[in-house]
């Protein structure tokens, strides 16, 4: 007959093969599905636990104005906490991101506060001079204030109307950028880099549409204030993992669109709950498009950079609060 | 989340001066096979050249012998396809790039003043050129650091290019990415057969404001001025030459044994202005004009210089392609 200190071993040892077990599906259910739709073919949650994140360009695209980079690392917490930490981070604390302003929603009051910099000169300039390096369309551009020197008044009241009335239109219901010359369509852009990595798409189908979070940046990118509109999407996908997306759907200048798109699946490491996160950034861009040989690897190494960069940050600002 | 965008910041490095360099990649989870594939929409990726320019008349001196009143033509065609490999974009391809100068029949002032005066041909070639096929690297050691190596083994010679003429010049270098707006670019050129084998160059690329850039890199150092987006205005310097060798026999009618089969290093100073229009995204076509305030013949071998005396006007223009 078994003693019952036997006993309480032998259970105890189930209970840490289960547990271990369990772990080690996780890992192989998370590293598994990452292989199936992303370029890393293989992930050790684990060393990326330990490590900087892994970032690493994308899949060839067909157009030479498409640029994507792909990155994975391991946060702590659960893929709930590390959702709700990516949907309330503010990257705009950081100045080295390049984010001038940031606002939640489709209220474009805070356009006057921007700072009185190079950028933002550069963009006033562009508007008031009425620059077809603008990104909007010949409607819009019928609305060009006639005059201005800084981010406020007609300036300002025109980037707010032009703001609204997009953000009101939603991702997909642009109007194109067709005062650059040319016919350009943020939405057609989106479903183009979408719809060029197809084991991506599928992996997230159905996880954007409608209006999202909505929220608007003015950005430096090359020395110019850029104003941008995005929406956030998130969504629970079982099993413990979250999926979220972030799409920007209009840019007055530097990009066309972009989109990020964020994977999170429960892992266990070292005992403790964390998650496997793999982003993707997708963009779209007529200087990438120009780019070539050498120049090219410059762009795709500074999206690298910046990507890394933004992870770094983030993962700093939020592995102290979980 | 609102991951901002503030990275989509493409590089415009010149190619012809951004020296690049490789190496590891994030790979240890990576499946090769996306990161070995061509990316663009170009079947065919390729680069082409063409330049052209014209210089005025102009004299150059050594000691008391003068060469006076030449003018010269300079041209240059060269054709790179450029596909996308594992490690990299290969540069494969060829160059040919041709001086000419206008040399007076007899204006050679020979003797030491007040000496005996004697008229002969100069001591300078009537063409240099070079012949090159192009063989070369673009890669990356990391997200900040870029690299070229390329070989450009071929013919540079004068008026005859044989085999005697065989040269490998080769440029190595690299482009520090601090940030979109700043990069710092290092390099060394490789040449054994001229007057410094090994020259190092370095430079910066820095937009210190959205219309402006400095591009102060060799061979062409530039400040720019985008005046729009297709549009590019520019002030700075060029720098060309190389080394070339001389026929068997371009001494004994030069009145120097020593010019036979001699090395000699050719190089030209340009400094001026111009503009760069991009007739379409693939497709550039720029035109400058300006002063020529140096130049120099250097047989170092043979140690005979022929230097600067007078500088001249000059005007280029040139095409450049890239698919």
């Amino acid at each position: 007959m078994e003693s019952k200190a036997l006993r309480v071993k032998r259970h105890l040892f189930a209970a840490a093969v289960l547990l271990l077990s369990s772990a080690v599906d996780l890992h192989a259910d998370a590293v598994g599905e990452l292989a199936g739709f992303s370029v890393f073919g293989k992930a050790d949650p684990a060393q990326l636990a330990s490590g900087d994140a892994k970032t690493m360009r994308g899949p060839a695209m067909s157009s030479s104005r498409f640029l994507s980079v792909e990155s994975c690392w391991v946060s702590p917490g659960a893929p709930a906490q590390v959702s709700e930490a990516l949907r309330k981070w503010n990257p705009a604390q950081h100045p080295e991101l390049n984010i001038l302003l940031h606002g939640n929603g489709s209220d474009f009051s805070r356009l006057p506060q921007a700072p009185d910099n190079g950028a933002v000169r550069a963009l006033v300039s562009a508007t008031a001079s009425k620059s077809t390096s603008l990104q909007i369309s010949r409607e819009e551009a019928a609305k060009l204030p006639a005059g201005g020197n800084t981010m406020a008044g007609p300036v300002a009241a025109f980037w707010s109307s032009l703001l609204s009335a997009r953000a009101a239109a939603g991702p997909f219901g642009q109007p194109p950028y067709d005062y650059t010359g040319q016919n350009v369509r943020a939405g057609d852009e989106i479903k183009a880099l979408l719809g060029q990595q197809p084991k991506i798409q599928k992996q997230f189908s159905g996880l954007i549409g409608g209006k999202g979070e909505q929220y608007w940046e003015l950005t430096e990118i090359e020395s110019k204030g850029v104003l941008s509109l995005g929406a956030s999407y998130n969504r629970s996908v079982g099993n413990g993992s979250f999926q979220a997306a972030d799409v920007i759907y209009y840019a007055s200048g530097g990009f066309y669109a972009g989109v990020t798109l964020y994977q999170m699946w429960p892992v266990d490491v070292g005992g403790k709950p964390s998650t496997l996160v793999w982003r993707g950034d997708m963009t779209s861009s007529a200087e990438i498009g120009d780019a070539r040989g050498i120049e090219r690897l410059g762009s795709e190494s500074a999206m690298m950079k910046d990507v890394s960069r933004a992870v770094r940050l983030f993962r700093r600002d939020t592995s102290a609060t979980r | 989340m609102k991951f901002s965008r503030a990275f989509l910041l493409p590089l415009c490095l010149a190619a012809t001066t951004a020296f690049a360099g490789t190496g590891r990649d994030y790979s240890t989870a990576a499946s090769s096979s996306t990161a070995a594939t061509s990316d663009t929409d170009t079947v065919f990726p390729f680069e082409f050249d063409a330049e052209y320019a014209y210089i005025g008349k102009s004299d150059v001196e050594r000691s008391y012998r003068k060469v006076r009143d030449f003018d010269e033509n300079y041209g240059l065609v060269r054709f790179i396809y450029r596909p996308r490999t594992a490690v990299g974009y290969l540069r494969l391809g060829g160059a040919y790039e041709r001086f000419d100068f206008g040399l007076p029949e007899f204006g050679f002032v020979a003797g030491k003043p007040p000496g005996p005066l004697f008229i002969g041909h100069p001591q300078l070639p009537e063409t240099l050129q070079s012949a090159s096929a192009v063989i070369g690297l673009d890669t990356k050691f990391s997200d900040s650091l870029l690299f070229r190596i390329e070989a450009q083994p071929g013919l540079y010679g004068s008026n005859d290019l044989d085999g005697d003429s065989f040269n490998i010049p080769v440029i190595v270098g690299g482009t520090y990415i601090y940030s979109p707006n700043l990069q710092f670019i290092f390099g060394v050129s490789v040449d054994y057969e001229r007057k410094y084998p090994v020259f190092p160059g370095g430079g910066i690329r820095w937009r210190f404001a959205p219309q402006w850039v400095l591009n102060a890199a060799a061979p062409t150092p530039r400040l720019e001025f985008e005046a729009s987006k297709n549009f590019t205005i520019y002030a700075g310097g060029d720098l060309k030459g190389s080394s070339f060798r001389m026929a068997d026999d371009f001494g004994v009618t030069r009145g120097d044994a020593r010019l036979n089969h001699a090395m000699l290093t050719y190089s030209e100073i340009r400094t001026g202005g111009g503009f760069e229009w991009k007739i379409t995204p693939d497709i550039r076509f720029s035109v400058e004009g300006g002063y020529l305030p140096y130049r120099e013949f250097d047989y170092q071998r043979a140690d005979i210089r022929y230097k600067y005396d007078t500088g001249a006007p000059y005007g280029a223009v040139a095409l450049h392609a890239a698919f």
